[in-house]
Order: structure tokens, then sequence, then C-alpha cells
């Protein structure tokens, strides 16, 4: 090893995996509750075992004793809450809303930011370092203070509980200018002259040169865009009244309310919220850690 | 018309969309809440009535104004959040490099809470802290219970951000440093923290930022309670505009107020931004 390890690299491992289990905890709690019953789930809240009935009913199965798998139409009971969620809970209309939201903002975000960085990067008009400054200021205003303001504007657009008023002030962003700008400018002038040498226009080059070479900035950008707006709650609660419009997380809010929630229902609800954004971040998380620490993004 | 002024506008319909949509939803939309909260303002029915500086007095001088009870709130809360990231960030960081194996997947799942929706997270959250004592009935655990919240679900993106102002500190000066013989503790007070010091001032001024603005959990597991104990300056600001009648004008007044307490770090912030992007 390179360097002398601080204090033993066993005891750095311990420590490290005391804090994987308390990282670990509160989502093994999620599924665990998820798969009890409401009944379990009021008996016991704290065990993250699962499910005694289903086990039960389980063994009971394969004893060849009488078991609840064998009513008839019966669902198999480890996935009640799954599928009740989804039948009486809207869950599925909540999550295409949410898939249906950050697709939009996704797409619109990169198409958007690309011209407008491109323009930045590489051409010259009057007035550019101005507009790239006002640009950035824009990032001067947090979110929270935004939220009243970019109501009275959805407002004034007529927008409101509209999809448009959902995705339209996500449609483009100074922080995703600012990342794609920095990478268009490391991009060698001389492959455009050649380009240009090759009869190529302005349009042409940002799409047959630019692009392809700036593959890893875009996947960033977008993954990170997909991200944030998935797991968006203020602004559709604040726009949104309309349920058939909730986004997942604005739909949970609302389970909550709901008399005698169903809390098992609930976390199974949940659990399918945030399993999306878990396996997306596992598959790409190569793209998005790098992204994060060189530019301090905050999902 | 002389030729080309219509391809020295090219240049403009590229940036144009992008331009309108960033500066409506931010410039535009400051001086349209600045304009609503000079007035009695309602959600659906609109203006009322210019009022002047009566929502600020309201909010800044009345006897039954809560705003400096939630800001003090607002304050503690970043205080705690604070404490909380740097006491857990920066041991983690170094933890995580000294661990012979599995970094990637500590790093992993010390990240999750980033990438999960707040909404889960506070469904989550509200069962334990429930089962771990009834936290969040009580009005002098409530808040720290939040804060502690913040805390863990921030501990994985500050760690991946001090891990990468660790990756930047030459390990020369570290051999430098045992050549001369410097213990362990010497070589953190004396390289690792002064080496760090951009970093953390970083950590430190986005945790300010963000948990100021701290809403999602507050508004899912307390409601601002027990006994007010909770309410946080986005929740109060969520509030007025959203669950009382014609308080529209108010609230564009307290969201003006806590611009300008957020203001003074999201400058701090901009300038270590812009240093930063300078050395990438």
């Amino acid at each position: 090893m390179r360097r002398r390890p601080f204090g033993m690299p066993a005891l750095a491992m311990t420590a490290m995996i005391l804090g994987a289990v308390l990282m670990a905890y509160p989502y093994i709690y999620m599924v665990g509750s998820s798969f009890k019953t409401r009944r379990e789930f009021a008996e016991d809240r704290q065990s993250v075992v699962p499910p005694r009935y289903q086990v039960e009913q389980l063994l009971a199965h394969a004893r060849g004793e009488e078991s609840a798998l064998d009513w008839p139409g019966a669902d198999w009971p480890v996935w009640q809450n799954y599928v009740d969620a989804i039948r009486y809970g809207h869950v599925e209309r909540y999550l295409s809303n949410s898939a249906i939201y950050a697709v939009i903002i996704t797409c619109a975000q990169l198409f958007f930011n690309v011209l407008a960085a491109y323009a930045f990067a590489r051409m010259y008009f009057r007035g550019r370092e101005v507009l790239f400054n006002l640009l950035l200021a824009t990032m001067m205003v947090p979110p929270a203070v935004l939220l009243i303001p970019n109501f009275l504007v959805i407002r004034e657009l007529g927008l409101v509980d509209t999809v448009a008023g959902v995705v339209l002030p996500a449609f483009a962003g100074a922080f995703g200018i600012f990342l794609l700008r920095q990478f268009f400018l490391n991009i060698p002038v001389e492959l455009e002259h050649a380009a240009r040498i090759d009869g190529c226009g302005g349009w042409p080059i940002l799409w047959h040169v630019i692009l392809p070479l700036s593959k890893p900035a875009l996947v960033t950008l977008g993954l990170f865009t997909f991200m944030v707006a998935w797991n968006m709650f203020e602004w559709p609660l604040v726009v949104l009244s309309n349920q058939d419009y909730y986004p997942l997380t604005v739909g949970l809010s609302f389970f909550r309310d709901e008399g005698g929630a169903d809390w098992p229902r609930i976390f199974a609800a949940s659990f399918m919220g945030a399993a999306p954004l878990i396996v997306l971040f596992v598959i790409a998380q190569r793209y998005l850690v790098g992204g994060i620490s060189l530019s301090g993004m905050k999902a | 018309m002389r030729p080309g002024f219509f391809r020295g506008l090219v240049p403009y319909w590229y940036i144009a969309p992008a331009f309108a949509i960033t500066v409506a939803f931010s410039f535009v939309s400051m001086g349209l809440s600045l304009h609503a909260s000079l007035h009695d303002f309602d959600a659906f029915v609109g203006s009322t009535g210019f009022v002047g500086f009566d929502n600020y007095r309201r909010a800044l001088f009345a006897e039954d104004s809560y705003f400096w009870l939630t800001m003090r709130t607002t304050v503690l809360y970043v205080i705690m959040s604070v404490f909380g990231v740097l006491i857990t960030a920066v041991p983690l960081a170094m933890l995580c490099r000294r661990v012979p194996r599995g970094q990637a997947f500590f790093r992993t799942l010390y990240f999750l809470p980033s990438i999960t929706p707040g909404v889960v997270i506070a469904l989550i959250f509200y069962h334990l802290f429930g089962n771990w004592g009834q936290l969040l009935d009580r009005s002098d655990t409530a808040l720290p219970a939040l804060a502690s919240l913040g805390v863990w679900a921030g501990a994985g993106y500050n760690m991946v951000i001090i891990l990468a102002g660790l990756a930047d500190i030459p390990p020369h000066l570290y051999e430098a440093a045992r050549v001369d013989g410097a213990g362990l503790w010497q070589q953190f007070r004396h390289i690792t923290v002064p080496m760090l010091r951009n970093t953390l001032v970083f950590v430190t001024v986005m945790t300010i930022i963000s948990s100021f603005q701290v809403f999602t959990s507050v508004y899912i597991m307390t409601l601002g309670g027990p006994e007010r104990s909770t309410e946080v300056i986005a929740y109060t600001i969520f509030i007025n505009a959203f669950a009382v009648a014609g308080q529209m004008g108010y609230a564009s007044a307290l969201a003006w107020l806590l611009f300008v307490v957020v203001s003074f770090f999201v400058f701090l912030q901009m300038r270590i931004f812009r240093s930063r992007s300078v050395v990438d």
C-alpha cells in the first residue's frame, strides 16, 4: 500500500460496516413492513423480519395443509400490499405520471440546454458575456424561495393544475447549460474547422460533431435531471389539485392523510417509487458520482 | 437591411428558449412576487388592493407574528445540520479511503438517500422515530430528530465530495511529514485539515443553503408541531400561501425575507463554485 493506513484497515472496515447497517436499516424496514399484513403491522411495528402470516401460509401450502394460497382467486399473499397499492391506491397512475414528467423534463432540458450551451461556447455575439452572467445569476435564487413566485408566474400563464405547469419551469436550467458549455469548450475547435471545410454548417456540426463527442456529459446531465424530476415534490404539490395528475411523491403524501392509513400498503407504494431510481443509480453510478463530486450538484 | 443581419441573429435563437425559461422562473417570478408582497393577494382572486409594506411590517414587527419564531427554529435546524454533517462526513470519508475493499459498495449504499424521494424517506422515519421513543411527539426532541434525518440523508453526498477533496491532496505531503516524524494526528491537523479547507467551506455553505429550505420532512412528519417547535420558514410560507385564503401577499413577503437571508450564503457559494470551476 502506498500510504500507511490511518489506524488499522480492520477498524475502518468495522466502522464502515456499522455505518452501512445504519444506512440500510430504514430501507430494510420499509421493505420488511411492506410485506406485513395490516394486523401484523399494528401488533408489531418494530420488527423488520417479514411476514409471519405469509410464511405460515406458505409452509402450510408446502405441507399440503389448508392455506390462503389455495383460496379461489387468491393473490399471492406476499404481494398483496403491492397488488392493492396498484389496484386501489392509484399507484400505477402515479408512477406513470412520475415517469412522464421525468421523461418530458429530461428531453426538454437536454435539448434546450444543448442549444444554449453550444451558442455560449462557440458563437460570438453581442452581449454574450452579459447574458451568460445573467444566466448564472438565475442559480442564485434558491428553490424554496421560488416556490410561491413561480406559482405566480404559472398562475399568470393560466397553467395551474396542468401538466405543462408542472414541467415548464424545469425545461432548462443554468446549471446544465454551465456544465455542457464547460464540456463543449474542451472539444478541439479543429474538429469543427475540419467539418466546416467538408461543407458542414452550424446545425449539422452540433448534431454530427459536438454531440457524439459529448455523450458522457449528456448522460450525466440526463440522468441527474431525470432523478431530480422523479423526486420533485413541493412544486407539483403546489401546482396540482387534480389527483389524476399527481406524481408518486405527491400521491404518497396524501396516502398518509387518508383515515386509518394502511401503512404496509404505503410502504409497498413507497418502495415502488424508490426502486426505479435505485436500479438506475446502481447501473449508471459511474456517470453520476464523478459528475456530482466535480460540480457539487445536489439531488 | 444589411446582408448577414439574419445570420447575426442565429446565436440568439439558440439561447432564446433556455434563456426565456430560466429568467421567467427566477427574476420575473421574483418580480411578480415582489409585486404581490405589496398587495393583499389571493391565489385565486388575485390582488385585492395595494398595502405598501404592510406585509413586511406584519412579519417583522407585529405582536402575533410567528416570523421570528420560525426563523429561530430554522437557524437552529441549520446549526444542528452543519455540525452533524461535519462530524459525520469527514470521518466517513477518511474511513472510506482506508477500507481495504468494498469502497464502491459503501459509496453506493451511503449515497442511496440522495436519490430516494424525500417523501419516502420521511414516511419511513415517521415510524422509526416513533419506534425509538416517540421522538416526534415531544417539542424538545422533534427538531433534533428532523435534523438528524437531514444529516443521515446527506451523509453519502457529503462523503463523496470530501472524498474528492481528499484525493486532491498530494501524497508526497504525507510522506514528507512522516519522514519528519509527524504522527497521525499531526498529519491530520497540519496537512489534511488545511488542504481540505476549501472543500469543507463548500460543504458547509451547501448544507446551510439546503437546510434553510427544509420542507418535505416537516410537511410529512410533524406539520410544524408539536407546539410549533418544528415550524420552519419554508413551511410557514407554504401554509400561508396555500392553506390560508388571501395570504399570498404575506407569503410572498416571507419568501422575500427568506431570499434576503439565504442570498448571503448563496453569494459565498457562487464565489466558491466559480473558483472550483476554474480549477476544473
